[in-house]
């Protein structure tokens, strides 16, 4: 009976462990991006098409790659446009600046690019708190004091987080939703590609995914900075530190009713701010070195 | 009553727009307390009584939080609008650096404290405040990091709570560590907040520690935190209440150490903290304002929060402690801090209670070596119980308290004398830490052995000594057993700028029961630079197992030469690598027992492919025996074939490494019909040495070299060992033995190489690691600036002697 009983033990173990072990999905290239062309390159983030890519340099300026031609332009060199920047549904680029004034009080301002005429359009005055570029489907908009630059009704879909509170507008109509306990926050939330779900990171419980009434689909775990990949995977980085520097830093795939999850690369390969579009991911590493991957799902 | 409803929405209106204005110009402080969750990466400082992971005890995550708590409290109360990143201490609350960052730049904050303590990480033990920003130190990544961290430092500083032995750092964290490059700290890396990381302290040093465990001590780094934020956005004036807070101490008696090791403390952290002192906050009326207690936790901590300006008096009182009070001002949002020292309450005269050595006429005499222990039923007055302390005969010696000046122990700082009574007399007016006297003298004698010091000192290397650079071994040798316990601490070498060198620890033999002498061997990690002078000290308490130690400390000077660096003018005659050798024994009289010897030829060698190694085994002291090496005649040689002429005004030379066996080593010549016996060397070292030998006294028709003998010459040391040989030289003397190399200095700037040296440099050849000459200059610099980068070796020529230097260029 004992002989049985470890025998099946071995058996659920071995169940567990098979979607871990399994190579089910493959890494069919990687590559280098802008090498010997920009110096170090944070914070990047790609269209949904994956054909423009939004990056940060070493000195906070906000680049934009377009794949087709190989060309880098800078979009601004306010100091910290480069972090959080998003491209609209209208393939705009919505950012964010800051000043410091005299009273050491920070202002912030919220920006766009066209990419198109590169021109710069302020959408808010400079406000004292958070200023947020929130990308929607039909396009982006900026969110001041709780308030958005435009007629939320016309921005399509899309979400953001604020506090404790994931924000869902679909086709103009908002919604707010706190389905998991995180008191210190929610970040990085972000609209499925079908536009059916939403993921974003809740401090303390790590990455969960809702449907469009707030319900929990799934848990996927303590990673941070999700993104989909596509409406069924997404990607995420996976870093531990300890409590002063990053010890490790890799890029993981995540099935997004959580019955899954791959590393797509090693924990020492410091791979950090995985961002996906068009079917690639792209990610810098600690030192500000872009790589563009690409992988077979064989699932 | 519509002009009563318009007049309603009016005021509504405004009082919104107030709270828009008054939020548009509040400050946003965002706080993150450092680690959490007393995980692997938190910081726990093990002290007593707490076990290693005991979340009672001192962890980073802990003080950090209670600061980081206080910080949020007080900057609520001072009008700031806050978010923190964690309230407790879980793994789950122990947040990812990107999590922390993102989180601040979601909520807008103006400002970004990241609280911890720090810890050297190393033996050295410091206590100040640091900050670090993002950037280059002076050259913050966000504008104003650099002055946020200017206008809170000085507050951290002026806590005199605590003991701080260096003053406020301020950083950028490229400069701080630029071996992460640009990485940096995590919390600051993509912070949009003008962030600072604060290190308040360092939690390794262990009265810091426990003062950390202390609500109160943690709450006043999170008010001086705020005065910081309030200096960075002018808003020192806006609040209007203070503190008052400081330390409690014995003023006398020395804080417990019962961490598994003793700790280092500085300052007044020597002072026993008081547990359980009430303090109490009187206003000019004598009327309690507030009233606190010091915890049981060794840190002495008092505080007294939000308190309106004014003149109050401090009162401290504790049952073993004569009760203290203090005036203080406290001014609007200020601290105010006053330290308090009590005077114990001791209600008896002091008396000896214990004392050592016991001693009584016909008891065996006493080790030279002996301290004197007084212990005393109170702490002691040092100045009135070390004046009051007389020995006849009178012995220089110091005075050491322990146990809180509980018990004074006298070290003569030599030894007693041999043979000798002493009387020690400590007279009544020796008084305790009250000003009490004894009442009646305490007197007692003791009687000493007939030794006081370590005899048969013998040591390598020895004053002058030229020491061959390679794998260097220095040895101690003593006429009894050593007390090996951190022996090895009480030897240094150094070199010629005072840097110690390290030994080899897992290479360090001691002498072990059983031995016939007492011996220290410490190998060196690192190979000697040619040319460079050392120093050997040894300490005077070295010591045997008894206790008895050397004479005096030994401070020895000597060079590293290469033992096989060219000698110009010497022709090698045998080269010890084939076997043509055999070793035999003998006796100058009838042999009951041969020494037993072993020939090999070995890798450790100076030239060619091997060495011949010598391995002997005297077996007894007979000073009749001996043993040679000849050429062995199964080799089929004649005499006149293997035997080396040698002629007066010639030099032999041999390359020996020895073993410190004082073993003698003498060369036998043939000549016409006669043998002549001339000394070689003794074998007083270890490691390779060219030794030469002047052969005047050969006749003039010369001499055969036929033998070269080994002779045991101490009863005691060179039983067994083993001596290498290698090159046998014939010539005129090189005089390269023995020989410093004049000072010289090798230095290169990537363009040029230049020798100084104390005397004439004739060149300098550059030779790359497949022994080819690179470049060659005469004089003393030779131009690289068109040779490749790399590693090369530089051969210096000076007064006819040339040395070997590594460079990488």
């Amino acid at each position: 009976m004992k002989k049985r009983l470890s025998f099946m033990m071995l058996l659920a173990l071995a169940a567990w462990l098979s979607p871990v072990l399994a190579q089910e999905v493959e890494v069919t290239s990687l590559s280098r991006l802008l090498e010997g062309v920009e110096g170090p390159a944070y914070y990047p983030v790609l269209n949904s098409a994956g054909d423009r890519l939004l990056f940060s340099t070493e000195n906070g300026a906000l680049k934009l790659y377009d794949f087709t031609d190989n060309v880098t332009t800078t979009v601004t060199r306010d100091f910290v446009a480069g972090n959080d920047a998003c491209f609209g549904g209208d393939g705009k680029v919505y950012f964010v600046t800051q000043q410091s004034a005299e009273n050491h009080l920070v202002y912030r301002t919220g920006q766009c690019y066209d990419v198109a005429s590169r021109a710069v359009t302020r959408l808010t005055e400079s406000h004292h708190g958070t200023v947020k570029a929130v990308a929607t489907t039909r396009g982006g908009m900026v969110k001041a004091l709780g308030k958005a630059d435009r007629d939320m009704t016309s921005s399509g879909s899309g979400a953001w987080t604020e506090d404790s509170h994931v924000h869902v507008i679909v086709d103009g109509k908002e919604r707010v939703f706190s389905p998991v306990d995180s008191w210190a926050g929610y970040l990085w939330a972000s609209l499925s590609p079908d536009g059916q779900r939403v993921a974003f990171f809740a401090a303390g419980k790590g990455i969960v995914v809702i449907d469009l009434r707030g319900q929990v689909v799934a848990m996927l775990g303590n990673y941070e900075m999700p993104c989909w990949y596509d409406n069924d995977y997404l990607v995420a980085q996976h870093a531990t530190d300890d409590g002063h520097q990053f010890t490790s830093s890799q890029i993981m795939l995540l099935k997004a009713d959580g019955t899954w999850q791959a590393q797509l690369n090693s924990p020492e390969s410091m791979a950090m701010h995985p961002t996906c579009g068009g079917g690639k991911i792209v990610y810098t590493t600690i030192d500000g070195l872009l790589y563009e991957m690409h992988i077979n799902i064989y699932r | 009553m519509k002009k009563i409803f318009v007049h309603f929405w009016m005021m509504a209106l405004m009082a919104v727009c107030a709270i828009g204005n008054a939020n548009a110009q509040q400050p946003h402080v965002y706080i993150n307390p450092g680690h959490g969750g007393y995980d692997s990466d938190d910081r726990n400082m093990v002290i007593y009584p707490f076990s290693v992971g005991d979340s009672a005890g001192s962890w980073e995550s802990k003080s950090n939080l209670r600061k980081g708590l206080a910080l949020e409290e007080i900057l609520k109360k001072k009008g700031y609008k806050t978010s923190i990143s964690r309230r407790t201490n879980t793994t789950n609350d122990d947040l990812a650096l990107s999590t922390i960052v993102a989180l601040c730049n979601q909520s807008g904050a103006d400002v970004f404290y990241s609280i911890h303590s720090n810890a050297t990480g190393t033996s050295a033990v410091n206590n100040f405040p640091m900050v670090f920003y993002r950037g280059y130190t002076g050259s913050p990544q966000i504008a104003n990091a650099d002055v946020l961290a200017a206008d809170l430092e000085p507050y951290l500083y002026a806590n005199t709570s605590t003991v701080w032995t260096h003053n406020y750092q301020i950083w950028g964290d490229w400069s701080f560590r630029p071996e992460w490059g640009t990485q940096g700290y995590g919390v600051l890396r993509g912070n949009r907040a003008v962030a600072n990381l604060s290190e308040g302290s360092f939690h390794d040093y262990i009265p810091e520690a426990y003062r950390l465990l202390s609500p109160y001590y943690c709450w006043m780094e999170g008010w001086n935190i705020s005065l910081g934020a309030d200096k960075y956005f002018d808003r020192l004036d806006n609040f209007g209440q203070g503190v008052v807070t400081g330390n409690v101490r014995d003023d006398r008696i020395k804080r417990l150490q019962e961490n598994p090791q003793p700790f280092i403390v500085y300052g007044d952290d020597g002072l026993m903290p008081i547990h359980n002192a009430t303090v109490r906050l009187l206003d000019q009326d004598g009327n309690e304002v507030q009233r606190c207690q010091t915890d049981t936790l060794r840190n002495g901590i008092y505080l007294f929060k939000y308190v309106e300006p004014g003149t109050y008096t401090v009162e401290v009182s504790e049952p073993s402690h004569f009760s203290q009070s203090e005036t203080v001002t406290v001014s609007a949002n200020a601290p105010t801090y006053q330290n308090f020292y009590l005077k114990r309450v001791r209600d008896t005269p002091p008396v000896v209670v214990d004392y050592s050595p016991v001693w009584h006429e016909g008891d065996p005499a006493v080790k030279c070596s002996e301290q004197i222990v007084l212990s005393f039923n109170w702490d002691m007055d040092s100045v009135t119980t070390c004046d009051a302390f007389t020995l006849d005969p009178p012995v220089e010696g110091t005075f050491r308290w322990e146990d809180s000046y509980y018990r004074l122990v006298f070290t003569p700082v030599d030894a007693f004398d041999v043979n000798t009574l002493y009387t020690l007399t400590l007279k009544r007016s020796a008084e305790h830490g009250g000003g009490t006297p004894m009442q009646e003298d305490f007197v007692m004698q003791f009687y000493t052995q007939p030794r006081n010091h370590l005899g048969g000192v013998n040591v390598f290397p020895y004053e002058g000594a030229p020491v061959h650079f390679k794998s260097p071994v220095v040895e101690l040798r003593v006429d009894s057993l050593l007390d090996t316990y951190n022996l090895f601490q009480k030897l240094r070498v150094l070199d010629s700028e005072g840097n110690e060198l390290a030994w080899n620890k897992r290479g360090i033999k001691y002498n072990k029961r059983g031995d016939d002498y007492g011996f220290v061997r410490l190998p060196l990690v690192r190979d000697f630079e040619v040319g460079k002078d050392y120093r050997l000290i040894l300490d005077m308490d070295i010591a045997d197992t008894a206790g008895i130690h050397l004479p005096a400390a030994l401070d020895i000077n000597f060079t590293a030469v290469d033992a096989g660096a060219d000698k110009p003018g010497m022709q090698v005659v045998e080269g010890f690598e084939k076997k043509e050798y055999y070793l035999n024994c003998g006796h100058a009289g009838s042999a009951t027992q041969c020494p037993s010897a072993q020939l090999s030829f070995v890798n450790d060698r100076l030239f060619g492919n091997a060495s011949m190694q010598l391995d002997y085994d005297f077996k007894t002291y007979d000073p009749n025996y001996y043993f040679f090496l000849s050429y062995n005649p199964d080799w089929g040689l004649e005499d006149d074939q293997w035997e080396k002429p040698f002629y007066p005004g010639q030099t032999l030379g041999l390359h020996v490494c020895g073993d410190m066996s004082y073993t003698k080593m003498t060369a036998e010549f043939r000549t016409n019909g006669d043998w002549v016996k001339i000394p070689i060397c003794t074998v007083d070292f270890h490691g390779w040495r060219y030794v030469e030998v002047d052969l005047s006294s050969l006749p003039e028709s010369g001499g055969k070299l036929r033998h070269i003998f080994f002779e045991r010459i101490s009863n005691v040391m060179g039983q067994t060992g083993t001596i290498k040989l290698d090159n046998l030289l014939r010539g005129k003397a090189s005089g390269l033995d023995e020989v410093r190399l004049a000072n010289m200095e090798v230095r290169h700037n990537g363009d040029y190489i230049v020798v100084s040296a104390d005397t004439w440099v004739q060149g300098v050849e550059l030779i790359d690691m497949n022994g080819r000459t690179v470049k060659v200059a005469g004089g003393n610099c030779l131009n690289v600036a068109d040779v490749a980068r790399g590693v090369y070796l530089v051969r210096v020529h000076i007064n006819g002697r040339s040395v070997t230097h590594k460079v990488k260029l």
